[in-house]
C-alpha cells in the first residue's frame, strides 16, 4: 500500500463510514469526524519523517503510478515534493483543529458538515499529490463542490450571493486551464503525465505564453491576485469559522502552489517573460489589500483582505525567482495558513460569543478574556512578522530575495512591500487595540467567559507552531529546499535559451555565503544548483 | 423486397425485437386490463434489455439492404444507449404515470415504437431509409408528448411539436429529393457524387436543417422549451435522451459519409455545423439562464448540450481526429442519457399535482425545490449529482464526456470552438448550481401537504441513474473502451 495514498482517501472513507451514522447522532458524527482527521495526521507524520530531504533524494517520493484511465491518457500518478509535503502536513494538521472547531459552533446537520469537511480534505490532499494534469484537475474543481456546499449551508448572512461568486469565479478561471492541458497533451506525445509533460513538452513561444496565461489565470484566482480577488473577502466573511480556516488555511495556497509547480515549471520562459506583470499585480494586491483592511469596520473581513495582502508576498516572492524568494513565499505560504487561520479561529471564537464580527461592538474586552486576548496578540505579531515568530523568517526571505533578485526594478518592488509591511502592523495593531484594550463599555461584553479547555486544544497546536517556526525554522525549510533549487535550475536552463542574460537567481553573488569555493565573478555562470540560502536566520540552521 | 438475403432481415432483429414489444404491450391493454399495471413497465424493460443484449453480443457487421442501412459497433453502442435510455424512462414513467392514474400499455407501446424508429435511425446509411426512421421516432413521440392531454400546456407541446416537426420533415424530405436529383442516389455514401452544383448545397442545406431542428440545433430550436416543458415528465426524459442519440448518430453517419476526406472545415457542411454549434452553445446556455421552471431549465440546457455535440461531430472530420471525436460523441450521449433522465426524474417527482385538469404554471418553479436536501436527502443528493454532472464538474460522468469531446476538439485544432464550449459551459455551472443552491441552502416554502412522489420504480431509476452517473465518472475506463471500438464506424 502506498503511504501518500492511504492518507489522502481516508478522509473520503471517513465521509462513506459517515453516511452510515444515524442522523440523529451528532455527538458521534463529531467524534468519527476528529477520529478520522487525527488518524489522517498521525499517518502523515509518516511522510513527513519518512521524506528525505537530501540534495540526491528522488524529487518526488512515495511514488505511485497505476492506470486509471488508460483510454483517455489518464494515469493515477501521485508522488510528493518538499513543497506539496509541507503543504500536506499542513491542510493534515489543520483538519483536526477545524473540526474541533466546529464542535459547537456547527450544531445543524452536523453529518453533512462533517462529510463535506472530510471531502474536502481527501480533494485538498489529491491537489497536492496528483502529478497527473488530468488528475490535478480533477481534485482541484472537486474541492469546489464541498465548499460551495460549506459556504452555502453554514455560512452567515449573505452566504448565497457569496457562495455562487465563489463557485463560478473559480470554475470559470478553470475550464481554460483544463484547455490549456489537453493542449499540453497534443504538444508533450500525449501524455497527461507531468514530469514527462515537463520533460517533453515541445510549444511555439507564443503557445507557452498562452499556455502560462490560462495555468496562471486559474490559480490567479485561487490565490487570490488583485484584481481577480473579489470573490475573497465575500467568501471568507460569509464562510462558517472551519470554512474560513480551510479558504485561508489551504485553498488558498492552492494558487501559489499551481504557479510554483504547474504554471512556473511546465512554461518557464514564458514566466520569464510575464513575471513583471504578475509581479506588479502581486504588490498592487499588498498594498491594496493592506489598505482595505484599514477601514474595514468587520474583523472577518479584515483579516479576509490582509490574505491578499500576504498573498501578494508570497507571489512577489515567487516571481523574485530566487532561492532565497522562493523559499521564503514557500515558508509564508505555510505561515499564513497557520497565522491567518488561527485569527480566523479566533475571531470564530469571539463571534460565538458576542454573535457579532463588527469591531465596534468590542473594546476593551482584554480584562475578560486574557487567555484569548494573549492568543490573539501572538497571532497577530506572527501575522505582522516580528521576529521570534514564523511570519518574519517568511517576509525577511521575500523582501531580501526580492531585493538582490534579478527582477526588473527589484529595489522598487521589495520598497513597496515593505510598505505593506508597516501597513500590515498598523491595521493588525489597530484591530487588537479596538477589541480589546480601552475601556470596556458595552455592557454585552461585561461578562464573556474566557477560552475553554476545547477552544484550548483548537489553539495550542496553532501557538505552538507559530513559536517553534520562528525560532527553528530549519526543518520547515530543508524539505522545500530541493523543489525550490530544482525550480531555479531549470529557469537557468530557459534563461541560457532565451540568451537574454542573466534573469534568475540574485544579482549580488558577494553576499551569497558559499561553503565551497566562491563561484569566479564571470557573470553570466549559473549558480551552483544546490545555492544555499545566503541569509542567517534567528536560531535557524542556515 | 424478396431480392435481399434472409441476412439483411436477421439485422434488423433488434427494431423486431422492440417492435414485438410494443404490440405485446398493446394486448396487454386488451387482455390484461388489471388496476396493477406496474408490469408493463417492467415488460417494457425485458424487451429493451432484450434489443440491446442481442445488439451487443450478436451483431453481424455489414451492410444491409444494399447499403440502405449497417450493422456495426456504432450502431450497436447506440441501441444499447437508446435501449437504456428506454428502460430508464419506462421506470421514470410508471411511478409518475401511476401517481396521476393514467398508466396504460400505450404509454410503453409508444415509447417502444420509439426506439424502433430511433435504433432504425441508429443504423440508416440512406436518406429514405433515414426518413422512414426519422417518422417512426417522431409520431411516437408526437403522440407521447400529447399523452397526458390534461390542460393547455401538453395540447400546445403536442400541437407546435407536430406542425413544427412535419416542417422539418418537409425540410428533410425536400433536401433528400434535391441530393437525389444532384447525386442519382439516396445512399449517404454516392452522395458526394452531386458534389459542386448548387443542387447539392440546397440539399445539404435542407438535409441538415430538418436533423437540426431534431437535436434542436439553433436556431431551429423555437419548439423544444415549449415541448419539453408542455410534455409529460418521463415523455421529456425520453426525448431529451433519444431523440437526441438518435439523431446524432444519423448526423454522424450522413456527415462523415459526405465529407471525410476533404480538408476540415473548408466543407460546406463542416461550416455550417460549425456555425449551428456555435450558435447552440451560446444561445442554449444565456437562454436557460432566467429559467425558473426547472424543467424549462433543463430543456434550454439541453440545447446547450447538443451545441457541445455538435462540436463533436465537427471535430469528427478533422483527419487524425475521427476515432477520438467519435468515441467522444458516444461517451458523451451515453452520460448524458442517464443523466439527463435522472434529472427529468426528479423534477417529475416534484412536480405539483393539482385536482384539476391542468398543470399550474409554477409546477416545477425553483421553489418547489427549496428545502429538499431535509424533506428528502437521498433526492437531493441524485438532483444534485446529476446536477453536476450536467455542468460537467468532475468527479461525475458528465466531466469525463466533455473533457473527452474537447479533447478531440483540441486534437482536430478546432481551438475557438473548445475555447468557446468551455466558457458557455461556465454559464452552464450557474444555473445547475442555482438548482443545488435552493435544494440545499434554502428552506422549504410552507406547502404543508405537498406530497413528493415517491415509488419503487423511481427509487430503481435514480439508483441506477446516479450509480451510472458517479461510475462513469470515476472509471470510466470500460465505456471509453466500448465506445472507441464503437468508433469504427462503417460508411
Amino acid at each position: 500500500m502506498n503511504l501518500l495514498t492511504v492518507v489522502t482517501f481516508l478522509p473520503l472513507l471517513g465521509a462513506l463510514a459517515m453516511v452510515l451514522v444515524p442522523r440523529d447522532e451528532p455527538s458521534q458524527h463529531r467524534a468519527l469526524a476528529l477520529v478520522v482527521s487525527l488518524v489522517t495526521f498521525a499517518l502523515s507524520l509518516g511522510l513527513w519523517f519518512g521524506f528525505d530531504a537530501s540534495p540526491g533524494a528522488p524529487e518526488f517520493q512515495f511514488e505511485l503510478m497505476v492506470p486509471w484511465m488508460p483510454t483517455i491518457g489518464i494515469g493515477f500518478h501521485v508522488g510528493i515534493d518538499g513543497v506539496a509535503l509541507l503543504l500536506f502536513m499542513l491542510t493534515t494538521v489543520l483538519m483536526p483543529v477545524v473540526v474541533l472547531s466546529a464542535w459547537k459552533a456547527v450544531g445543524d446537520r452536523v453529518k453533512e458538515f462533517m462529510i463535506a469537511l472530510l471531502v474536502l480534505e481527501s480533494a485538498m490532499l489529491g491537489t497536492f499529490i496528483a502529478l497527473d494534469l488530468v488528475l490535478f484537475y480533477v481534485f482541484w474543481e472537486a474541492m469546489l463542490i464541498p465548499m460551495y456546499l460549506l459556504i452555502g449551508i453554514w455560512g452567515s448572512q449573505n452566504r448565497l450571493y457569496a457562495t455562487v461568486k465563489f463557485f463560478v469565479y473559480t470554475f470559470a478561471a478553470s475550464v481554460l486551464m483544463l484547455l490549456a492541458i489537453l493542449y499540453v497533451y497534443f504538444h508533450d506525445g500525449g501524455t497527461f503525465d507531468y514530469v514527462e509533460a515537463r520533460r517533453a513538452l515541445a510549444v511555439t513561444p507564443g503557445a507557452a505564453s498562452w499556455l502560462f496565461l490560462a495555468f496562471a489565470l486559474a490559480f490567479a484566482v485561487k490565490v487570490p491576485m488583485f484584481p481577480l480577488h473579489t470573490w475573497l473577502p465575500d467568501a471568507h466573511t460569509e464562510a462558517p469559522t472551519a470554512g474560513s480556516v480551510i479558504l485561508a488555511g489551504v485553498l488558498l495556497k492552492m494558487g501559489t502552489f499551481g504557479f510554483f509547480r504547474y504554471a512556473l515549471p511546465l512554461f518557464p520562459e514564458a514566466a520569464l517573460q510575464h513575471r513583471n506583470l504578475v509581479a506588479v499585480l502581486a504588490v498592487i494586491g499588498i498594498i491594496y489589500g493592506a489598505l482595505m483592511s484599514l477601514v474595514q469596520t468587520d474583523m472577518k473581513r479584515l483579516v479576509a483582505y490582509s490574505s491578499v495582502s500576504h498573498l501578494g508576498f508570497v507571489m512577489l516572492g515567487l516571481m523574485a525567482l530566487s532561492a532565497e524568494g522562493m523559499t521564503g513565499s514557500v515558508y509564508q505560504m505555510l505561515n499564513h495558513g497557520v497565522s491567518t487561520g488561527a485569527l480566523f479561529l479566533l475571531v470564530g471564537m469571539l463571534y460565538e460569543r458576542r454573535h457579532t464580527r463588527l469591531i465596534s461592538e468590542y473594546g476593551g474586552i482584554a480584562k475578560r478574556v486574557p487567555v484569548i486576548a494573549a492568543a490573539f496578540v501572538i497571532v497577530t505579531l506572527s501575522s505582522i512578522g516580528l521576529p521570534g515568530t514564523n511570519g518574519f523568517v517568511g517576509e525577511f526571505l521575500i523582501l531580501s530575495g526580492t531585493w538582490l533578485s534579478r527582477l526588473g526594478g527589484s529595489a522598487v518592488f521589495a520598497t513597496v512591500a515593505a510598505l505593506g509591511v508597516i501597513l500590515g502592523a498598523v491595521y493588525m495593531l489597530l484591530l487588537v487595540e479596538k477589541v480589546f484594550f480601552g475601556p470596556n463599555q458595552n455592557p454585552e461584553n461585561h461578562h464573556l467567559p474566557d477560552l475553554s479547555v476545547r477552544e484550548g486544544f483548537v489553539l495550542a497546536p496553532m501557538i505552538a507552531l507559530i513559536v517553534v517556526m520562528g525560532l527553528l525554522p530549519g526543518p520547515f525549510l530543508a524539505p522545500a529546499k530541493p523543489a525550490v533549487d530544482r525550480l531555479i535550475q531549470r529557469f537557468q536552463v530557459a534563461e541560457a535559451r532565451l540568451g537574454k542574460g542573466p534573469q534568475v537567481g540574485t544579482a549580488v553573488p558577494a553576499v551569497m555565503v558559499r561553503a565551497p569555493a566562491p563561484a569566479p565573478a564571470a557573470e553570466p555562470a549559473p549558480l551552483p544548483a544546490p545555492a544555499p540560502v545566503p541569509l542567517q536566520q534567528p536560531g535557524g540552521n542556515y | 423486397m424478396s431480392g435481399f438475403p434472409i441476412q439483411d432481415f436477421v439485422a434488423l432483429v433488434p427494431v423486431a425485437i422492440l417492435t414485438m414489444g410494443a404490440l405485446v404491450l398493446l394486448m396487454t391493454e386488451v387482455f390484461l386490463t388489471s388496476g396493477r399495471r406496474a408490469y408493463q413497465a417492467y415488460l417494457t424493460m425485458v424487451f429493451a434489455a432484450a434489443a440491446a443484449a442481442y445488439a451487443a453480443w450478436m451483431p453481424v457487421p455489414g451492410n444491409v439492404f444494399g447499403r440502405q442501412a449497417v450493422v456495426d459497433s456504432f450502431s450497436a453502442f447506440v441501441t444499447v444507449v437508446l435501449c437504456a435510455g428506454l428502460a430508464l424512462s419506462a421506470l421514470v414513467g410508471q411511478s409518475w404515470l401511476n401517481a396521476r392514474n393514467s398508466e396504460r400499455g400505450e404509454f410503453y407501446a409508444l415509447a417502444l415504437f420509439g426506439t424502433a424508429g430511433m435504433v432504425l435511425l441508429g443504423m440508416a446509411t440512406d436518406l429514405l431509409i433515414a426518413f422512414i426512421a426519422v417518422e417512426v421516432m417522431s409520431l411516437s413521440t408526437y403522440c407521447l408528448a400529447a399523452f397526458l392531454r390534461r390542460g393547455k400546456k401538453p395540447a400546445e407541446a403536442a400541437f407546435k411539436y407536430v406542425v413544427l416537426g412535419s416542417i422539418s420533415s418537409a425540410l428533410l424530405l425536400y433536401g433528400s429529393a434535391l441530393l437525389y436529383g444532384a447525386s442519382g442516389s439516396t445512399l449517404f455514401s454516392l452522395l458526394p457524387r452531386g458534389q459542386g452544383s448548387a443542387l447539392y448545397l440546397a440539399g445539404i442545406a435542407l438535409v441538415a436543417g430538418g436533423v437540426a431542428f431534431k437535436i434542436a440545433a439553433v436556431p431551429f430550436h423555437a419548439w423544444t422549451p415549449d415541448v419539453y416543458e408542455g410534455a409529460p415528465t418521463p415523455v421529456t426524459a425520453f426525448m431529451a435522451a433519444g431523440v437526441k442519440t438518435a439523431a446524432f448518430a444519423v448526423l454522424v453517419r450522413l456527415f462523415l459519409a459526405t465529407e471525410s476526406g476533404s480538408a476540415a472545415m473548408s466543407t460546406s457542411l463542416g461550416t455550417v455545423l460549425s456555425a449551428l454549434a456555435v450558435l447552440t452553445m451560446i444561445f442554449g446556455n444565456l437562454l436557460a439562464l432566467p429559467q425558473r421552471s426547472v424543467k424549462r431549465m433543463l430543456a434550454y440546457s439541453s440545447i446547450g448540450h447538443a451545441g457541445y455535440l455538435l462540436v463533436g461531430v465537427v471535430s469528427a472530420v478533422v483527419a487524425g481526429a475521427r476515432d477520438k471525436a467519435l468515441a467522444g460523441l458516444l461517451f458523451y450521449l451515453a452520460a448524458y442519457t442517464a443523466t439527463v433522465i435522472g434529472a427529468f426524474a426528479v423534477v417529475g417527482a416534484l412536480e405539483r399535482r393539482t385536482r384539476g385538469d391542468f398543470e399550474p404554471a409554477d409546477a416545477w418553479d425553483l421553489d418547489r425545490f427549496a428545502g429538499l436536501a431535509r424533506r428528502r436527502p437521498a433526492l437531493a443528493f441524485a438532483m444534485a449529482v446529476f446536477l453536476f454532472s450536467l455542468a460537467g464538474v468532475p468527479p461525475t460522468a458528465g466531466f469525463i464526456g466533455k473533457f473527452y469531446i474537447f479533447k478531440a476538439a483540441m486534437g482536430a485544432g478546432l481551438y475557438g470552438l473548445a475555447v468557446l464550449g468551455v466558457l458557455t459551459s461556465v454559464l452552464g455551472a450557474y444555473y445547475y448550481l442555482r438548482v443545488v443552491l435552493y435544494m440545499y441552502f434554502l428552506p422549504s416554502k410552507d406547502e404543508a401537504g405537498e406530497v413528493v412522489l415517491s415509488a419503487t420504480s423511481l427509487t430503481i431509476a435514480l439508483a441506477a441513474a446516479v450509480a451510472v452517473v458517479v461510475l462513469l465518472g470515476v472509471v470510466a475506463d470500460p465505456m471509453v473502451r466500448l465506445a472507441q471500438a464503437a468508433s469504427a464506424i462503417i460508411l
